[in-house]
C-alpha cells in the first residue's frame, strides 16, 4: 500500500475514533441529521429521474 | 430521538411493555461512530396471549395509535422516528434484553444492549450490514473478548464466529 493511502486510512480511523468517543446524545443528533439528509436525497427529483432512466 | 424515547419510557411506566433494550444501528451507535439509519429497533419481552402460544403487538399498537402514532409497514412512527418493536424471540434476545445497560440521553433514561450482545445478534442475523457492524465493533476495540466468547458459546454461534473471523478479520490483518 502506498504511503499516501496509509495516511488516508489512518486519518479515517482517527476520525471514526473521534466520532465514537462523542457522548451518546451528541451522536444521536448526528444520526438524525444523516437520516434527514438521506431522506432528502432519496426524495430528490434528480434521483427519481436518474432511477427512471435505468 | 429524546421525544421518541420519552414515549417508550411512558409505555413502560404504563405497563404496556416490560423492560426494553435498544439494539440495531442505534444501539451500536452507543459504542461506535454514528451511522445512518431510518429506524430504532426496540427489543421487548411480550406476554403470551392467554390460551395461546402466540404473542401479540396489538396492545402496543392500540396504545400508540390512541396517541396519534401511525403504523407504517413493520414500523410505527413515534415522534418522527420509525420504531420497530421486536419481541425477544430466543434465548440470545432474552439474555441481551436482561443484560442491557442503563444509560441516559441528557435527562431521558434508556437501555442499550451490550456491545457483545449486539455483535452476537448481528452475527446470527448475518446480513451484509450486520457483517460491516461486526467488523466495526472488532476494529473499535470495545468488545470484551472473554464475554463475547461466552455469549457465542452459550448460543451455539462459535463456529459461525470462527468462520466470520477467518473470512473478514484475520485475512485483513
Amino acid at each position: 500500500m502506498s504511503e499516501l493511502m496509509d495516511k488516508i486510512l489512518a486519518g479515517k480511523r482517527e476520525s471514526r475514533k473521534r466520532l465514537a468517543a462523542l457522548p451518546f446524545a451528541q451522536k444521536l443528533v448526528l444520526v438524525e441529521k444523516m437520516r434527514d439528509r438521506s431522506r432528502l436525497i432519496a426524495s430528490s427529483p434528480l434521483r427519481r429521474r436518474h432511477k427512471g432512466a435505468n | 430521538m429524546k421525544a421518541t424515547l420519552s414515549v417508550i419510557n411512558q409505555m413502560y411506566a404504563d405497563a404496556i411493555i416490560g423492560p426494553y433494550a435498544i439494539g440495531g444501528a442505534i444501539g451500536a451507535t452507543f459504542y461506535l461512530e454514528p451511522v445512518a439509519t431510518y429506524d430504532i429497533d426496540v427489543f421487548i419481552s411480550l406476554k403470551r396471549v392467554p390460551g395461546s402460544s402466540l404473542v401479540s403487538l396489538e396492545p402496543i399498537y392500540t396504545y400508540l395509535k390512541a396517541r396519534g402514532c401511525k403504523p407504517e409497514k413493520e414500523y410505527i412512527i413515534i415522534e418522527g422516528w420509525q420504531v420497530q418493536f421486536l419481541p425477544a424471540s430466543d434465548a440470545l434476545d432474552r439474555e441481551a434484553l436482561a443484560e442491557a445497560i442503563e444509560t441516559s440521553i441528557e435527562d431521558i433514561k434508556t437501555r442499550v444492549m451490550t456491545a457483545e450482545h449486539l455483535t452476537a445478534i448481528a452475527l446470527r442475523t448475518g446480513r451484509p450490514k450486520d457483517k460491516i457492524r461486526i467488523t466495526q465493533f472488532v476494529e473499535s476495540g470495545v468488545l470484551d473478548e472473554a464475554k463475547l466468547n461466552q455469549i457465542l458459546a452459550g448460543h451455539g454461534l462459535l463456529a459461525k464466529w470462527e468462520n466470520f473471523k477467518h473470512k473478514y478479520i484475520d485475512e485483513n490483518e
